[in-house]
């Protein structure tokens, strides 16, 4: 009786039910994807990356796809006035840019450093053109406005007559800068930007004020003057102590900061015929490290961690009256209200991290990993197939005990770490050899313009991994959808290189 | 081309002690003994584990440089604009890129005459123009077609400025540049000789935002042919053509 009831309501059988007429949903529609680059763009000689000694240098192998140029390391170590004309001008720096004078302690490097920087503006605005300026990409097809500072240099800002590009000394992010513990360090800021800027040191052992009674902290609220579009002002340091450290801009610094005025500052410990690379161009690997650095490990890498909200940086190109780019800048956006979009790992998001910020590295080697957090939120860093070993906090060395190994570490705002990076495959520090993606957990790092994968992912890559051209040999989904504009513009159905039936694509008349 | 060119440091300006080396130490390479310092200066430091062979010697003012950077690399930025064939002359202070002293360009019979100017450079010559931050003493330099210019130029800013002049004829001037630097304040002098045709030639100063900001001017020779864009008191923005 109860079956019956049951069937009886289940057939309808007192309310017929009614049905729309079957339409056929859209077929999937295939995207544009416009030009794809290639990972590893042809322009770059290929000498660059092989080990090699120039002018007495040594410079190690760097298998990327865009190492650093040996000239520019040599350069580096030798300091601009020790070098050949011809040597000179295989870089782009300035005859003054860095100036090495007497060993002081006779220990066979110099230890006085004079150290000349300017501030660049990147992807800036012109009032002839919509492009934007002396460009920098940080992501396929994305140039947001970025201040930099620079080592002094001289010509043109871009790479050559026909193209906007920056040349390779203008980029993000300010460059690292070594001294040896103990050296007399002059650096001098020449403001060649329209805006006022300092250099304060942060974590570095500096004196309030110089021998001639001048404010050498960099904070125009306490210390001195800003340094004003045209001028120039040197700040004067002989620090006591090792460390990764930082120095960034004091004016404004909310801003001016995450514009980009921001870098590594590390003090290596004193050793004999210890000439250190002075500057480190986009951070990254060190080709050229110090003997301090070298007794202990076989590879270093500077990595610099920051947020950009291009609203911010979209400022500099809304006006070309400094007055409104100020008034703008300083009085009409809000950074309680800023929604960062791009995060960037040594000034790219991926995949362009990929072309640079790849740590590569071999089995049982021991890798120092220096890494500064410049962005406004927590950095939760973790390492797929590693845990690294913190050494340091705020460039003081932990206490053996206190040296933890685990998988992510956390770095807040202006925070620095170092880590120890061991390649040993035991199983707690390296689950063996392949590619080992390192990236922020807090899953907003992971994302450009709200699309993933993005942010700052990057790869630990063993070289039995690597081709030559610095392309890590991948197992998994095409990687070359992520190199167009139009992925990152959010145009391009995320798993369409996986989908040729488009069974997961774009619907029409969406 | 080997005329001593009227060239003056004014003061080396505040760079302290260690500039002071850098000078010195340059000077002592040029005569090749790096090591011997005078009583009082100071020594340029010189590691063992350098090559001591390897000393600058050739930065006296006229040095020329030729093809410097081997085959195929002109203009790429790794040897600096215009080298290859062309000519240089660069200190601590100051460079210029292809001076042209003598070398008529082929439609000039002859040089219609010598013009000297004066530009001065600086935040200062941007207080007459609103909006901007840097300039030049003047944003519009007028001269006759065939006319040898020398032009000394002048920084008053402790930092970078130049002297850039575009679109000259490119079989005499690589990539038809003319251009000068200066590395802080102090001067310098430079010549070259333009063609008889009558245009506006683009000046500026290349350094980020320079010229955006304020350091864009023209050099127009005879009557010109119509005013560049965005130069201070004399344009307005550029109009695309319509599509």
């Amino acid at each position: 009786m109860v079956v019956v009831t049951l069937l009886a309501g289940l057939l309808g059988a007192c309310d017929k039910a009614t049905y729309e007429p079957y339409k056929e949903p859209p077929p999937s529609i295939k995207v544009e994807q416009g030009e794809v680059q290639a990972f590893c763009p042809e322009t770059i000689d290929p000498t660059w990356r092989e080990a090699q000694t120039i002018a007495g240098v040594e410079i190690q192998e760097s298998r990327l796809c865009l190492p650093d140029n040996p000239s520019d390391i040599a350069a580096f170590v030798r300091g601009t006035n020790n070098l050949t004309m011809t040597q000179l001008m295989g870089t782009q720096l300035s005859t003054d840019a860095l100036v090495k004078g007497r060993d002081l302690d006779g220990d066979g490097d110099p230890d006085e450093i004079h150290i000349r920087l300017e501030v660049v503006e990147l992807n800036g605005g012109s009032p002839d053109s919509s492009d934007p300026m002396t460009t920098f990409e940080i992501a396929p097809g994305v140039k947001p406005g970025f201040w930099a500072f620079a080592p002094k240099t001289r010509g043109m800002a871009t790479e050559n007559f026909e193209s906007n590009v920056a040349n390779s000394m203008l980029r993000l992010p300010s460059p690292t800068i070594r001294v040896e513990q103990g050296d007399k360090v002059t650096i001098t800021l020449e403001n060649s930007h329209y805006f006022p800027h300092t250099i304060h040191l942060h974590g570095v052992d500096h004196p309030y004020v110089k021998e001639n009674g001048e404010g050498n902290d960099g904070v125009p609220q306490t210390s001195g003057p800003m340094i004003m579009p045209g001028q120039r002002f040197s700040y004067e340091l002989q620090p006591r102590h090792a460390g990764t450290m930082a120095y960034h801009c004091h004016v404004q610094t909310g801003a001016h900061l995450l514009m980009g005025l921001i870098g590594l500052f590390v003090i290596e410990e004193n050793r004999p015929n210890n000439p250190v690379q002075t500057f480190n161009i986009g951070a990254g690997h060190v080709r050229h490290p110090s003997v301090a650095v070298r007794e202990s490990y076989d590879r270093e890498y500077d990595l610099l961690y920051i947020d950009t909200d291009t609203e911010l940086h979209n400022i500099i190109r809304s006006s070309n009256d400094v007055r409104k780019i100020a008034k703008s800048m300083n009085r009409e956006y809000k950074l309680s209200e800023s929604t960062p979009d791009y995060f960037l790992l040594n000034g790219r998001s991926f995949p362009y991290t990929l072309r640079e910020s790849i740590i590569v590295t071999a089995p049982d080697e021991n890798v120092k990993l220096r890494i500064l957090n410049a962005g406004t939120s927590m950095l939760a860093l973790h390492t797929h197939g590693h845990k690294p070993t913190i050494t340091h906090y705020d460039g003081v060395e932990l206490a053996e005990a206190a040296q933890v190994t685990r998988d992510v570490i956390m770095v807040g705002s202006a925070q620095r770490v170092d880590l120890k990076l061991s390649t040993h495959n035991d199983g707690l520090h390296s689950y063996g050899e392949g590619i080992w993606l390192y990236h922020d957990h807090t899953e907003l790092g992971i994302t450009s313009n709200n699309m993933m994968p993005g942010g700052n992912i990057a790869t630990i890559v063993y070289e039995s991994y690597l081709s030559p051209e610095g392309m890590p040999k991948t197992q998994g989904v095409s990687l070359m959808p992520y190199f167009s504009p139009e992925y990152y513009q959010r145009k391009v159905p995320v798993w369409s290189a996986s989908d040729p039936d488009g069974q997961l694509g774009e619907p029409q008349g969406e | 081309m080997n005329d001593s060119p009227e060239r003056k440091f004014s003061a080396i300006g505040p760079r302290g002690l260690f500039s002071s080396i850098g000078v010195i130490a340059l000077s002592q390479l040029v005569s090749g003994h790096a090591l011997a310092n005078e009583p009082g200066e100071e020594q340029l430091f010189r590691a063992e584990a350098y090559d001591a062979s390897e000393q600058r010697t050739d930065l006296a003012i006229d040095k020329t440089m030729e093809g410097s950077c081997g085959e195929g690399k002109c203009g790429e930025g790794k040897c600096g604009e215009g080298s290859c064939g062309s000519n240089m002359r660069m200190d601590e202070l100051a460079m210029v890129m292809n001076e042209n002293k003598d070398n008529i360009p082929k439609d000039c019979p002859q040089i219609s005459e010598d013009i000297k100017l004066t530009v001065k450079a600086g935040r200062e010559y941007s207080l007459g123009h609103n909006g901007t931050i840097f300039g030049f003493d003047a944003n519009e330099w007028r001269v006759s077609p065939c006319s040898r210019i020398t032009v000394t130029f002048i920084n008053e800013d402790q930092v970078r400025h130049q002297w850039m002049i575009h679109g000259l004829p490119k079989y005499l001037y690589p990539q038809g540049m003319y251009h000068m630097e200066l590395n802080g304040e102090g001067q310098v002098t430079g010549t070259f000789i333009v063609p008889s045709n009558e245009k506006n030639y683009l000046v500026h100063c290349d350094i980020a935002q320079h010229m955006e900001k304020g350091m864009k001017a023209q050099l127009v020779v005879g009557k010109g042919d119509g005013n560049l864009p965005s130069i201070p008191g004399i344009s307005g923005a550029y109009i695309p053509p319509a599509e």
